[in-house]
């Protein structure tokens, strides 16, 4: 997630930056552009009042009477223009529309009739339009309305180029800033895959220290934080494995030596058989244990794959435990599955003791097989259930079961389940507990890639 | 009584293995080295022979391996070693069984039984001679003939062949092959697989190609012409 936030943030202040410097550059333009276009016409507009002015002059000169609106429509204005006298406080215009006279205001007829030329813009009919008043020898003023309505269009069209043109260069500098953060981000991305390939147990995942100078010293800190895990998870291991085996030889010795005691039993004063009863069967649970661990130890290996009937596995398991082969039940039609027969055989057997210790028997061994290969094993019981505090702890080492605690006498290792998830994962599988409808647990043990 | 040598450098483990087995009513002679054993064996050769892998001087794998070369006495492995390269190199080198310590009295002495019971069966069998191609099979004379020429076997193998010989051309899974041989329900399938490897390499002309002893992926083996 927050990788994703600093590539939006990275993108929108490339999106943003690209846009500010752009819209900058377009109001610097337009302004130019508009201030020299406004001087041109300006300049334009001057120079054909001028022209028109000598023209009207004429006009009354060749007559004694004229006609003055006549003499201003003989002028040749185009359709951007209206000329307009005032003579003798009386208006003369080129055309009939007033609205032009509108925009000479009282104060540009006062300016005019100070004498000299004045240019000056106005809005006539809505539209911005340029006055140009030229004061005549004889005290009236000559004045020229000019349009700009063509120029304020072209201004229009040059404002929404400009716009397209800011708005083109902020979606550049966002893409800009989604490729520059993905090529900056692709090393962290690599740190990332590496960091879940370890989680994922791929424990020979490491980065390459040459790949991005940059980076060079996260990848080697990286590394050595990994070598670093993996050599005391090693230790640790190996520490389990070296006790564990250590351990088998006076175990043997204990065994072998607990039988001779125990046939001796009936022989043997009522505390002596006791003790040696304990004995015995402490030296089976110990015996236990110290298989587990080394199970345990090496659980995290990968599954040795073969094809296995596992409804026949089943039922030999429930035959060791001298458990009824009448409660593994089959859904479809494959029972071979694809998987470590060693180790789904442990799993079985561990969750029929665990059904067994705790929920008074297995009752049911159900086996199926899906469209996406993963097998399905479920064992149930009808005992008391797993307790929601339980739950989620269950298949944790040395977890025994807090309700069940009292009946179960002490004589699991409290790694059975630990070593079901264990091979449970090793298949790239799950184990999960459920409630079995009807009272009692149901533990779920679903293992991937099982089609053969 | 049935005689069985247990060669065992500890000596707790060995005096509490001669003890049990001798409360099971096994005649049992102990051995400290594998020198020792062998010695014993040459002199009063037992029925079955115990052994540890981690011997001083001559280590187990070469103990076994001097034993096979006089003997067909069945060899029983107890070690501490489960790694699949220890127990594939001992079954390589010819022991019959492989056992990790610590192992129950009752799980040893069943292991016994079905040994010597693989044992007596040789010969006792009335099925007339099996014949694949040039292999032949003789379960009363427990004899196996290539060419014509008898092969050495060991019990065990020639157990492993007589099952696969009395069902010409079909498939017996490993467990199948570990149930009729070994009296395993539910053992390990290396076991079938290395007596397998020793067998072809004696009846198959060239035992990376056989001929006769033939895996079938996924299901087992079977013997055919």
């Amino acid at each position: 997630m927050r990788r994703a936030g600093l590539r939006v943030r990275v993108i929108a202040g490339f999106a943003a930056g690209a846009l500010a410097l752009s819209a900058l550059m377009a109001l610097v333009s337009y302004q130019i552009t508009r201030r020299s276009l406004l001087a041109e016409r300006e300049g334009t507009a001057v120079r054909a009042a001028y022209y028109d002015v000598s023209v009207v002059q004429s006009g009354i000169a060749s007559a004694p009477a004229p006609d003055l609106s006549e003499v201003l429509r003989s002028l040749d204005t185009g359709e951007s223009r209206r000329a307009v006298l005032q003579r003798d406080g009386t208006w003369y215009s080129s055309k009939a529309d007033t609205g032009f006279r509108d925009a000479i205001t009282t104060a540009l007829q006062q300016r005019a009739a100070g004498g000299g030329a004045v240019v000056q813009r106005v809005r006539a009919n809505g539209v911005p339009a340029l006055v140009v008043a030229l004061p005549l020898a004889d005290g009236s003023v000559f004045y020229e309305v000019d349009s700009l309505q063509e120029l304020q269009h072209t201004l229009g069209v040059l404002t929404l180029v400009l716009t397209l043109v800011a708005l083109g260069t902020a979606a550049i500098g966002a893409l800009l800033g989604w490729y520059a953060t993905g090529y900056v981000l692709r090393p962290l991305t690599r740190v990332a895959d590496a960091a879940e390939g370890i989680a994922a147990g791929r424990s020979d995942a490491r980065l390459d220290p040459a790949g991005e100078p940059e980076l060079a010293r996260l990848s080697t800190s990286f590394n050595h934080m990994v070598n670093e895990l993996s050599a005391r998870n090693e230790r640790d291991r190996r520490f389990a494995a070296d006790v564990s085996h250590e351990l088998r030889s006076p175990l043997q010795t204990l065994a072998a030596a607990v039988s001779v005691l125990d046939r001796r039993r009936d022989r043997m004063d009522e505390r002596s058989a006791t003790a040696a009863g304990l004995v015995s069967d402490e030296v089976t649970r110990f015996q236990g244990l110290v298989n587990d661990l080394l199970e345990l130890a090496r659980s995290d290996r990968p599954a040795e794959r073969g094809p296995v009937d596992v409804a026949e596995l089943a039922r030999q398991v429930c035959r060791e435990r001298r458990t009824s082969e009448d409660i593994v039940a089959v859904t479809g039609p494959a029972a071979t599955w694809l998987v470590d027969r060693r180790r789904v055989g442990q799993l079985l057997g561990n969750l029929l003791d665990n059904a067994e210790a705790y929920g008074g028997g297995a009752t049911a061994i159900r086996l199926s097989l899906d469209e996406q290969d993963r097998g399905t094993l479920e064992v149930d019981d009808q005992g008391p259930g797993v307790s929601p505090d339980d739950k989620p702890v269950i298949f944790d080492r040395f977890v025994r079961g807090r309700s069940a605690g009292a009946r179960a006498n002490g004589d699991g290792t409290g790694l059975g389940l630990a070593l079901v998830a264990r091979h449970a994962a090793a298949h790239g599988g799950t184990a999960t507990v459920l409630d079995r409808p009807g009272g009692g647990a149901r533990f779920r043990i679903e293992l991937a890639g099982c089609r053969p | 009584m049935s005689a069985v040598l247990v060669i065992e450098d500890d000596d707790r483990i060995r005096l509490s293995l001669v003890l049990a087995l001798e409360d099971e009513g096994y005649a049992v002679s102990g051995a400290a080295t594998a020198e020792e054993g062998l010695a014993s064996q040459r002199s009063r050769p037992a029925d079955t022979v115990l052994v540890d892998l981690m011997l001083p001087g001559i280590d187990g794998f070469e103990c076994i391996r001097q034993l096979r070369r006089s003997d067909d006495v069945p060899i029983v492995v107890i070690s501490a070693r489960d790694d699949t390269s220890d127990i594939v190199a001992a079954l390589e080198a010819g022991a019959d069984d492989y056992l990790v310590k610590p192992v129950a009295v009752q799980e040893l002495t069943a292991r016994l039984r079905a040994l010597r019971r693989r044992a007596r069966t040789v010969g006792e069998d009335a099925v007339p001679a099996l014949r694949f191609g040039d292999l032949e099979v003789l379960p009363e004379a427990g004899e196996v003939r290539l060419h014509g020429t008898p092969v050495p076997v060991t019990r065990t193998e020639f157990q492993l062949l007589c099952e696969l010989a009395e069902h010409p051309g079909r498939v017996l899974s490993r467990q199948q092959l570990l149930q009729r041989v070994w009296q395993y329900d539910g053992g390990d399938e290396r076991l079938v697989d290395v007596h397998i490897g020793r067998l072809r390499q004696k009846i198959e002309d060239a035992s990376g190609a056989p001929r006769h002893l033939v895996t079938v992926r996924g299901l087992g083996y079977k013997l055919q012409r």
